[in-house]
């Protein structure tokens, strides 16, 4: 019978071991997974234990400031607390009780808390010398004048309403705002009740106020769309210069359709086939809406994408919602979709990145938030370096672009000579505007949007406004766009 | 080495000899001293971890530990003294922390300490585990006594198996309100106050049975019949108790919802069926009826089906919302990582019911990675030695006893800890040792006595001659 017992010795020496290497994958390779699983009532207990790393707004020129930090509270433990609410909660996002994070807070919430791998060593060392555990703290790219200029400009339209800058030489963002917005310290409560009751409050708020305007959202970019459309007629070489004359007629029979493409007010653009630079700077629909049926829908397609459009998975390293423009067949919706109608559909931070591109020489930068990480003592974990998403355009074309971009705002005809032009302004903008129609048959109130990039010579910044039934971009998203541009170049 | 093996052989031989005669009751004493120390210190690492102070109950409960295992000791010096050194230490230092970690729990979230209180544990559960120790101890001492030689169970072969079969039956016969079926599987009796498990005494009951039962049947079940793909098949009527007992384990399945019980009662049989045989074939047999009836079980039973989900899928939604325990105790144990967070400074509370099933995920918490696997190695070092005795035994009941035995407390070691760490599904059974509860503690302190006992007999030194060599007997012719 030994025999019998020396397998079954043997068998029990496999289960052994299989037990012992369990527990190794266990509570080794599978401990940083299962700390990460969502609602791990130990982890959250242990945060709110210790102090979570602060969130800076470190961009741009000027002093830095602390966005959201954890204060100590008053039954112990920490508590989050946001200086600004209003202003950074489409940035910081919300830190609560049970767990649930947006914005930053959730995008980078393994450093915020300290439970990110490059924290080990940290808070190994933490531990031996007994000081209590505390989070990495994330800087962003953040400029504290352009965001608070931002939120203030969007507060005072009073309208649903986004807007973004970004540095358009790195692709740092210096600004995102949305309007209507919540008040992430009311997120802060340490109490569940409390919290499910504010939550509940603002998901049913009519207004979106958790609706991030500026990524989250996507409108119709109307007319601003033409610089997608016309650094396509460049790239294929369909016009040449500024001064390439393109067909512009008074009235456009849309192809294959009894639709009748009009001018704003149906004014005549130009003699007919004025210069591109004096149609994009009038913003004339007939001219763009028939050079994009010229050029066809494969090739805005083609610079549509490259400009960032049709693009699920970009993040900031918030998730952005996808900016649309889908490839057409039939001319008559080509037409349409060339300045930014029919399908068309942008976040405010594509906005930015169109201008962004032509401000940049014909590339685009990757868009980001996080400058850098410091571990608790401040010693830098990561820095970003700014990276080339792809060129767009070539330098030529994005000169072009600039050009005519230009004209809006220099140009006594252009759209966006009186509210961003110079004189107005004091600063050389280049810009395009856009009003979008909406609702059934256009009734609804027209969404304003306004791309630009300043200053015109040596590009600093690129900002994107739409101001949703906010009427004509030029006198809408305009003014916003200058406000930001002023407070970040601090000339007023 | 060749050159001088006779040399090298002598004293050897002599030391063997030497071995085979010593006690070795010093080594358990000075390794009980051990187990004591222990059990202290992780008392006292309790009271430090929770409030920073050393609880007062250390003047109760390390001398009530420190006497009971010397009375053990006392016993074994007294009715077992050539039993295996290590057994008694082994066992002690298991239900030494066992004590310690149910003391931790009792005091979570009581009187300012962190965390906040288990409402399924008394204020009392550690001075009870500490009680039900002692009538372990008992226990322990009595079978020691009572039974001197093992094959004098081999007499009441047929009344244990009677009385291991009732004791399984009766929760399946006694009202909901009487079997704990709200605490999921119906293995108990519950009596005003009182509560037993009587399967763990059962399986005690059915090991005496089923070794006293396949020492005389063996000759007949190992009869190969025919030979197929290298295997001896036994022969078809001999596969009659086999069948019987997969019965009667899936009857417990469906009439007490109890997996684990139902899977430790199979493999127990087939075990020491193994053993008496040393037929692979019905190893085989073995697992593949196992296999039939786990697949049988889980398309019948919703509950089955419903543990296989939680152990593939605990944190999913669905699941967490059935239970969460399984969830709980894996990010308890990520928690504790690879040196734990220190006794009294994990958060095991979160885990539901974690005084009983899942005990150990609060030691993998709490003493890490590190102190699991020493654990586990104790576990592990216990069923070596009971394995050991049963191989050094010469009388063949004696050998399936403790075969069986050794056999099935490494396998519902298995089960339970393999459960609680997503290695297999979990089947509530208890944690030997270490779980709360005293049907539990004291039936493994049988198992330890009965192993203790088998390991008295394979050390006991050969009776000496009574005559001295040489000497000529006169028999006087009346």
């Amino acid at each position: 019978m030994n025999k019998a017992l020396r397998r079954l010795s043997l068998a029990v020496l496999v289960l052994f071991v299989v037990m012992l290497i369990n527990v190794n994958y266990l509570q080794v390779f599978r401990a940083s997974s299962l700390a990460a699983e969502p609602a791990n009532p130990r982890i959250l207990s242990e945060q709110s234990s210790y102090q979570r790393g602060e969130i800076i707004a470190a961009g741009g020129p000027g002093a830095q400031q602390v966005i959201a930090e954890s204060r100590p509270a008053k039954g112990g433990g920490f508590q989050r607390y946001y200086p600004a609410p209003y202003v950074y909660a489409p940035v910081t996002g919300y830190d609560t009780v049970d767990g649930t994070y947006s914005g930053i807070e959730l995008a980078e919430n393994s450093l915020l808390s300290g439970t990110a791998p490059s924290l080990a060593v940290h808070n190994l060392i933490g531990l031996l010398t007994g000081k209590s555990k505390q989070g990495a703290s994330v800087y962003l790219t953040i400029s504290p004048k352009a965001q608070a200029a931002a939120y203030q400009a969007l507060q005072a339209m009073g309208r649903p309403a986004a807007a973004v800058a970004i540095d358009p030489s790195t692709g740092a963002i210096l600004a995102l705002a949305s309007y209507p917005t919540f008040n992430p310290n009311l997120y802060a409560t340490p109490s569940s009740a409390q919290l499910a009751k504010i939550d509940s409050k603002y998901r049913n708020d009519p207004s979106q106020p958790l609706l991030n305007r500026a990524i989250s959202a996507t409108f119709p970019p109307g007319s601003t769309f033409k610089i997608v459309t016309g650094s396509a007629a460049y790239s294929i070489g369909h016009v040449s210069t500024p001064n390439s004359p393109i067909p512009a007629p008074q009235f456009y029979r849309l192809p294959g359709s009894t639709h009748v493409l009009t001018n704003d007010g149906n004014a005549p653009c130009g003699n007919g086939n004025p210069p591109i630079a004096f149609a994009f700077a009038e913003s004339c629909n007939t001219a763009f809406g028939k050079l994009g049926a010229t050029i066809g829908s494969p090739a805005i397609h083609k610079y549509a994408n490259l400009f960032g459009f049709n693009n699920p998975n970009l993040t900031i390293p918030l998730p952005v919602a996808q900016s649309n423009y889908p490839l057409l067949t039939d001319p008559a919706e080509t037409a349409m979709s060339a300045i930014g109608q029919f399908s068309d559909t942008v976040t405010p931070l594509q906005e930015a990145m169109m201008a962004a591109v032509v401000a940049n020489g014909g590339v685009l930068m990757q868009p980001h938030l996080i400058q850098e990480i410091r571990a608790p003592d401040l010693s830098v974990l990561s820095t970003t370096v700014p990276t080339v998403l792809r060129r767009v355009t070539s330098a030529q074309v994005a000169h072009n672009m600039g050009v005519l971009m230009e004209g809006v705002t220099h140009d006594p005809y252009g759209t966006a000579y009186l509210s961003a032009g110079p004189s107005v302004t004091g600063i050389n903008i280049a810009g395009k505007t856009g009003t979008a129609q909406n609702g059934v048959n256009n009734t609804g109130l027209d969404d304003a949007v306004f791309t630009c990039f300043a200053p015109y010579s040596n590009p600093k910044i690129a900002v994107g406004v739409i101001v949703k039934g906010g009427g004509y971009g030029a006198d809408a998203a305009a003014p916003i766009a200058v406000k930001i541009i002023q407070a970040y170049l601090g000339r007023h | 080495m060749t050159a001088i093996p006779n040399q090298a052989a002598a004293p050897r031989a002599a030391a063997d000899a030497v071995s085979v005669r010593a006690t070795r009751r010093g080594t358990e004493l000075s390794m009980i001293g051990f187990a004591v120390g222990i059990m202290a210190l992780a008392y006292a690492a309790v009271g430090l971890g929770l409030n920073g102070h050393v609880p007062s109950g250390i003047v109760i409960y390390v001398p009530g530990f420190a006497v009971l295992l010397l009375v053990a000791h006392m016993g074994v010096r007294t009715f077992a003294p050539h039993a295996d050194p290590l057994m008694l230490p082994l066992a002690g230092v298991l239900n030494g922390l066992g004590i310690v970690m149910i003391y931790r729990l009792q005091e979570s979230g009581v009187s300012g300490n962190p965390g906040f209180p288990i409402s399924t544990l008394t204020s009392h559960a550690a001075l009870y585990q500490l009680l039900y120790t002692g009538i372990g101890v008992a226990a322990f001492v009595v079978v020691l006594g009572l039974i001197r030689e093992a094959r004098v169970l081999q007499r009441y072969t047929y009344t244990l198996g009677a009385i291991g079969l009732v004791l399984l039956a009766i929760p399946a016969v006694l009202p909901d309100s009487m079997n704990g079926a709200y605490l999921g599987a119906k293995v108990w009796i519950i009596l005003g106050g009182f509560s037993v498990q009587p399967g763990e005494f059962a399986r005690i009951a059915l090991a005496v049975f089923f070794a006293g039962y396949l020492v005389v049947k063996r000759d007949v079940l190992s009869l190969a019949g025919r030979r197929v793909l290298g295997i001896d098949l036994p022969r078809a009527r001999d596969m009659g108790p086999v069948l019987v007992l997969w019965a009667a384990s899936l009857l417990i399945l469906v009439f007490e919802s109890d997996i684990g019980t139902s899977a430790l009662f199979f493999a127990l049989f087939v075990s020491m069926l193994y053993i008496a045989t040393q037929r692979t074939s019905w190893l085989l047999i073995g697992i593949g009826l196992f296999g039939v009836g786990a697949e049988i079980a889980s398309l019948l039973f919703t509950h089955v089906a419903v543990r296989f989900t939680l152990w593939l899928h605990p944190f999913a939604p669905a699941s967490l919302n059935i239970s969460d325990q399984l969830a709980r105790g894996l990010e308890g144990m990520a928690f504790g990582g690879i040196l734990g967070t220190g006794l009294g400074q994990g958060q095991p509370f979160w885990t539901p019911l974690v005084q009983s099933d899942f005990i150990v995920t609060a030691f993998g918490e709490e003493i890490g990675l590190t102190g699991l696997m020493a654990m586990l190695l104790i576990f592990g070092l216990l069923v070596q030695r009971g394995l050991r005795a049963a191989m050094s035994v010469r009388d063949p009941f004696a050998k399936l006893l403790a075969g069986g035995l050794s056999f099935v407390l490494a396998l519902q070691i298995f089960i339970i800890v393999g459960g609680v760490t997503q290695l297999i599904p979990v089947t509530g059974i208890t944690t030997p040792f270490l779980s709360q509860g005293g049907s539990s503690l004291v039936s493994s302190w049988i198992v330890v006595a009965l192993l203790m006992r088998v390991s008295d007999t394979a050390r006991r030194p050969p009776p000496q001659p009574i005559q001295d060599e040489g000497m000529t007997q006169v028999v006087r012719a009346v």
